[in-house]
């Protein structure tokens, strides 16, 4: 069954190269965290690789791309970016990580494919020039288009649910949360309208730099582990649908406080990696007031159970270790109470932090609103999430209810989280570049020599 | 705050500031700047560029080896490096900071374009619509009433005012 997937995908692949007569089709989601790269008319991308260089403490050697996922010594990592806020600024670092991407992890010959390059929306014409020559001249592909993230994401979402509204009214909002910020573009009929378009300046780097930021202060000095921190944030927190009784849980002791948790930090000889001490008491968020009524019998009694499992715990990894003849080190946990989901509280009040922007949902509304009146109610009954920032539990449920009471009575609110937020702008990528008329929308490298990068972008239509 | 004593034992995370600039504090503009900085630091990618830094150091006391030198001693460790190697540690090592996107953005001078043109600028979503805000603590995180007189930070109880004094208030923590 697999197989024939695979055989299918192999197959639709090469049908889709050779009706614009190149070898392969690439489809690159260039975002600031994350690279997805591919094959158009695959459903899921090769390779999904940090798009970062890194160095782990005491190294010379700088990891590239995947290398880095791949690099046990997590602690201490020193990083650099190609992207800043969102938007190419280091084509030297980037010609890196691509370089890795196509030689190494997709293994093609630049010159023998179209490629399919997802941009930040509102590039900058000075970066659109110098993404043009890294495509076409250190790189040297035959031909590329450039599409915006939000209509891939909506294209997805359409060929994903056929009998939705979204895909019979073809217009839809997306809410991309990102790694450097978060849009809520109306997408109608495909096209991004531009001039409706919302920016916050707050993704995922900003919210695990506040995450660094308040674990620093309280506990452990964690200023130096970005990469670590990121795990924490995506592990542990969640958003909160009522704060202030959040607030009040995560203060009491014992057990009945189901936020408070340990996330056992790695010291590099027998944890290389951190990792949630106990996942089901992580995870007794989800079910949401477990045990509350005990803590009114007796407090003290919870405590003592939660010592006597914490030593059971203590005990188990004692044998273990003595087992492996190992030097017994005590672990170094990092407790976690209100970050869980303060920080990503962040997002949708800005301005609890000092921060002078609306909150998401206010974002979102002053997209719509922004466009045709008659088009309204079909952009809130299709709000769509998607962006690894949305991945966040209860994301969906808390966005609900902070938009509802911002818009008109008679407009329904519907809010959908894609199936894969990560990859289905990249999917929807594929699904285009598969598409048969994708061969007319190319640029060639022999028109851009012609023409020059400002010609050639007209035919992209932003 | 570079005219510290180097050789003071003090903690090198704090450092006390000059009585003009405590005095400064008082000024809503100043804490407005001091609370835009520390927005900024949130678009920071860590400290890559500061070990990159200390490494450079360390080579330098080794002793002061000219290119060819180095490359002539290179091979004697573990693995011989490729060309592509040296290039990445160059590009990584570099002291020049890239470009960063502001400056990027302030060069492009989209201000000039008229008002009706979509671009980065006016895609900002801009302030709030509600000008009331929740506080929390700057401590410990949960709702807080008072307000420090001296910075204008957020506490919720007493101990969190000395957690505050002790650690925050007028000091530089970084």
């Amino acid at each position: 069954m697999e197989r024939s997937v695979a055989a299918a995908e192999a197959e639709a692949a090469a049908t889709a190269a050779a009706a614009v007569g190149v070898e392969k089709i690439v489809v690159l989601d260039n975002g600031a965290g994350f690279c997805k790269a591919g094959f158009a008319g695959h459903q899921d991308p090769v390779a999904m690789v940090p798009n970062c260089l890194g160095r782990p403490r005491g190294s010379k050697r700088w990891l590239v791309a995947d290398q880095v996922q791949e690099c046990d010594d997590i602690q201490g990592l020193a990083v650099r970016r190609p992207m800043d806020r969102g938007y190419l600024i280091s084509p030297e670092l980037e010609k890196e990580v691509w370089d890795r991407i196509f030689k190494v992890l997709l293994n093609v010959k630049p010159a023998d494919c179209a490629l399919l390059l997802v941009e930040p929306l509102f590039n900058l014409p000075s970066i659109q020039k110098i993404t043009d020559e890294l495509v076409f001249e250190d790189l040297g592909f035959h031909s590329y288009y450039v599409a915006d993230a939000p209509s891939l994401a909506h294209i997805y979402e359409a060929n994903r649910r056929p009998e939705s509204l979204l895909a019979r009214s073809d217009c839809s909002l997306i809410v991309d949360s990102g790694f450097s910020f978060t849009h809520a573009v109306p997408v109608f009929q495909k096209f991004t309208m531009n001039y409706a378009v919302k920016r916050l300046n707050l993704g995922g780097k900003a919210l695990t730099n506040y995450l660094k930021e308040l674990v620093s202060y309280r506990a452990w000095n964690m200023m130096d582990e970005t990469y670590l921190m990121e795990d924490v944030k995506e592990k542990l927190c969640f958003c909160s649908t009522d704060v202030p009784f959040d607030l009040n849980v995560s203060r009491k002791r014992g057990n009945s406080n189901y936020i408070k948790c340990q996330y056992v930090l790695p010291d590099g000889v027998k944890y290389k990696r951190g990792f949630v001490k106990d996942p089901g008491a992580a995870a007794a968020v989800h079910l949401k007031k477990k045990n509350v009524e005990i803590e009114v019998n007796g407090k003290h009694i919870d405590e003592d159970n939660v010592r006597t499992r914490v030593d059971t715990d203590r005990a188990s990894v004692g044998t273990t270790e003595t087992r492996r003849n190992v030097i017994v080190v005590d672990e170094q946990e990092l407790t976690l109470t209100n970050e869980r989901f303060m920080v990503p509280e962040m997002l949708f009040h800005p301005a609890d932090l000092g921060m002078e922007e609306a909150g998401l949902a206010e974002c979102i509304v002053r997209a719509v609103s922004a466009c045709h009146p008659d088009l309204q109610a079909l952009f809130y009954s299709s709000v769509v999430l998607t962006g690894g920032s949305m991945l966040f539990p209860w994301c969906k449920e808390k966005l609900e209810l902070e938009l509802r009471p911002l818009i008109p009575d008679e407009f329904d609110v519907h809010v959908t989280l894609t199936d894969s937020p990560i990859t289905a702008c990249w999917r929807g990528g594929s699904l285009l570049a598969a598409s048969p008329d994708f061969g007319d929308c190319l640029v060639s490298k022999r028109d851009y020599e012609e023409q020059g990068s400002l010609r050639c972008r007209r035919r992209f239509f932003h | 705050m570079e005219d510290d004593n180097p050789l003071s034992r003090q903690s090198s995370r704090i450092r006390k500031i000059a009585p003009k600039l405590s005095a400064a504090l008082l000024d809503p503009n100043t804490r407005l700047q001091v609370a835009q900085a520390r927005l900024d630091a949130l678009e920071n990618d860590g400290v890559a560029l500061d070990t990159a830094e200390a490494d450079e150091d360390e080579d330098a006391f080794a002793g002061d080896e000219d290119l060819g030198f180095s490359q002539k001693k290179a091979p004697k460790g573990s693995k011989r490096k490729t060309r592509q190697a040296k290039a990445l540690e160059r590009l990584g090592n570099t002291k020049k900071a890239p470009r960063t996107f502001l400056e990027m953005l302030h060069e492009t001078n989209l201000e000039a374009l008229p008002a009706h043109v979509p671009s980065y600028l006016t895609a900002a979503v801009g302030p709030p619509n509600s000008g009331s805000r929740r506080h929390f603590c700057s401590v410990c995180g949960y709702l807080s009433t008072y307000t420090c007189p001296r910075c204008g930070a957020r506490f919720c109880s007493s101990q969190c005012q000395i957690v505050h004094n002790d650690t925050r208030c007028q000091k530089f923590v970084a």
